[in-house]
């Protein structure tokens, strides 16, 4: 059942005094985590990040997001709990993109809980840890109950169920720029931004920066695709 | 111990709104709690209670037509901080409030068990004690409501359900397509981000158009749009 931290966290949530930004801070620290994240499920499988606290957890979500794999995504397919204590102990087929994509990035316990009602899912909450640590039954219990809070908070239609920030607002900018620079349809756009980010290993909002601030370009002409500006002749 | 079975079908659930009852006690420092959930026709039944004390049983028992989780249940909002001495306070429940009294309460709440507009039942605070929840107190007796309509609802199978993700689903995509529009008007006319904003809404503000749908046209008819091409 609830810890005393965890009910005045939830009241917190309910009273609507604090951003996003900060309710995403106390609820990382409730669960004693490095970092949080809640994404919330657009269609067709694409998700949207609305809550961040940390930069390796949102680094984290972009590779979800980028890869399409991961415990994000399998908690909202299966519906469960995704709980991952060390990442190092995961057989490298599970994931074996994002697995391998994880060098540096100090993440290792992930717990990923869906948001939604019966079959349907709404997002996901992403807890991680930058060691190999699982959550206690206390924690699970107070992640549990954050996760139910959450969906009602998003479900509910009231104050705080529209997100306050678009955490991914420059990879839709550059998603039309690069719709336009190809004169291709956005769904193509964005999947050629996601390749382009796993191909050079880089995070998907980094490159979308390079592309708004247009260090980079998206051409199919006869020097190649991706041709930075400043590297043209 | 009445359990409506026909509202809720597996016991962990019922288990985990008793263990709920008892924590909101604890938590906000009352004397007890009940959930009670509505029926398909309207009706209210109790589902889980802070202790099983005959005479706080009946207290819930008896809001199957008054009380104020009737009221709650009916209106859809917070009854809170309800003096159960004052009879204006509670003219709606006589009856109710006479009973609550012989049980030594002074102060009763009924928060709902709501999402959007769909009611699910509510929940019922007492205190011996006469005095005023917090607004802090109130906001988290409000969060265990909506953990508890979303331990229910999960139960369930939701047709409605659909609809809610749509409405979040549409008001999300509505702020993405903008953010695309931005993007395509910003590289189509080789101006900046905030620039291409700026046109973006005075031509959405001149034609009395909403952003998202203009939004939505500009990136339909992708270089053809006429206004904005």
């Amino acid at each position: 059942m609830l810890s005393e931290q965890a009910a005045k966290v939830l009241g917190e949530l309910r009273a609507g005094n604090r951003t996003d930004e900060q309710l995403a801070e106390i609820c990382a620290d409730l669960l004693n985590a490095d970092g949080l994240a809640v994404s919330l499920v657009l269609d067709m499988g694409h998700t949207e990040l609305v809550w961040c606290h940390g930069t390796a957890s949102a680094q984290f979500e972009d590779l979800q997001f980028t890869l399409g794999e991961g415990p994000g995504p399998d908690a909202l397919a299966s519906g469960h709990p995704v709980r991952v204590p060390d990442l190092a102990e995961v057989r490298p087929g599970r994931w074996p993109a994002l697995l391998g994509a994880l060098d540096g990035l100090p993440v290792r316990a992930v717990f990923a809980f869906p948001l939604g009602l019966g079959a349907i899912q709404v997002g996901v909450l992403t807890v991680v840890r930058n060691g190999p640590r699982a959550l206690s039954a206390q924690e699970t219990d107070d992640a549990t109950a954050l996760a139910r809070l959450l969906t009602a908070r998003f479900l509910g239609g009231g104050q705080g169920s529209n997100p306050q920030v678009l955490h991914r607002a420059v990879v839709h900018q550059a998603t039309g720029m690069v719709s336009v620079q190809l004169d291709r349809p956005l769904a193509e756009a964005l999947m050629r931004l996601r390749a382009y980010a796993y191909a050079h290993g880089r995070p998907i909002t980094e490159v979308a920066q390079d592309v708004v601030a247009r260090r980079l370009r998206f051409n199919d002409d006869e020097t190649g695709p991706d041709v930075p500006v400043g590297d043209r002749g | 111990m009445e359990l409506a079975d026909s509202l809720i079908d597996d016991f962990d659930v019922i288990e985990f709104l008793q263990g709920l009852s008892a924590r909101c006690v604890e938590l906000l420092e009352i004397s007890a709690a009940g959930i009670m959930l509505g029926d398909e026709h309207g009706e209210l039944h109790t589902i889980a209670a802070s202790d099983e004390n005959t005479h706080l049983l009946e207290l819930f028992a008896i809001q199957h037509d008054q009380g104020p989780c009737v009221d709650t249940f009916r209106g859809g909002g917070q009854r809170t901080n309800i003096d159960l001495t004052d009879p204006e306070a509670t003219a709606a429940f006589p009856h109710f409030a006479q009973q609550a009294r012989r049980n030594g309460f002074a102060v009763t709440h009924a928060l709902p068990l709501r999402l959007r507009t769909r009611m699910v039942g509510a929940l019922n605070l007492f205190h011996t004690e006469s005095g005023s929840l917090t607004p802090e107190n109130i906001a988290l007796a409000q969060a265990l409501a909506d953990i508890a309509t979303i331990a229910v609802l999960q139960q369930r199978t939701l047709e409605q359900t659909y609809i809610e993700r749509d409405q979040l689903q549409a008001a999300l995509t509505s702020r993405i397509v903008i953010e695309q529009a931005k993007g395509i008007l910003a590289e189509r006319w080789n101006t900046s981000l905030d620039d291409a904003f700026d046109r973006f809404r005075s031509y959405a503000r001149n034609n009395g158009l909403r952003m998202s749908d203009l939004a939505r046209q500009i990136i339909d008819k992708g270089t053809q749009h006429s206004a904005l091409s």
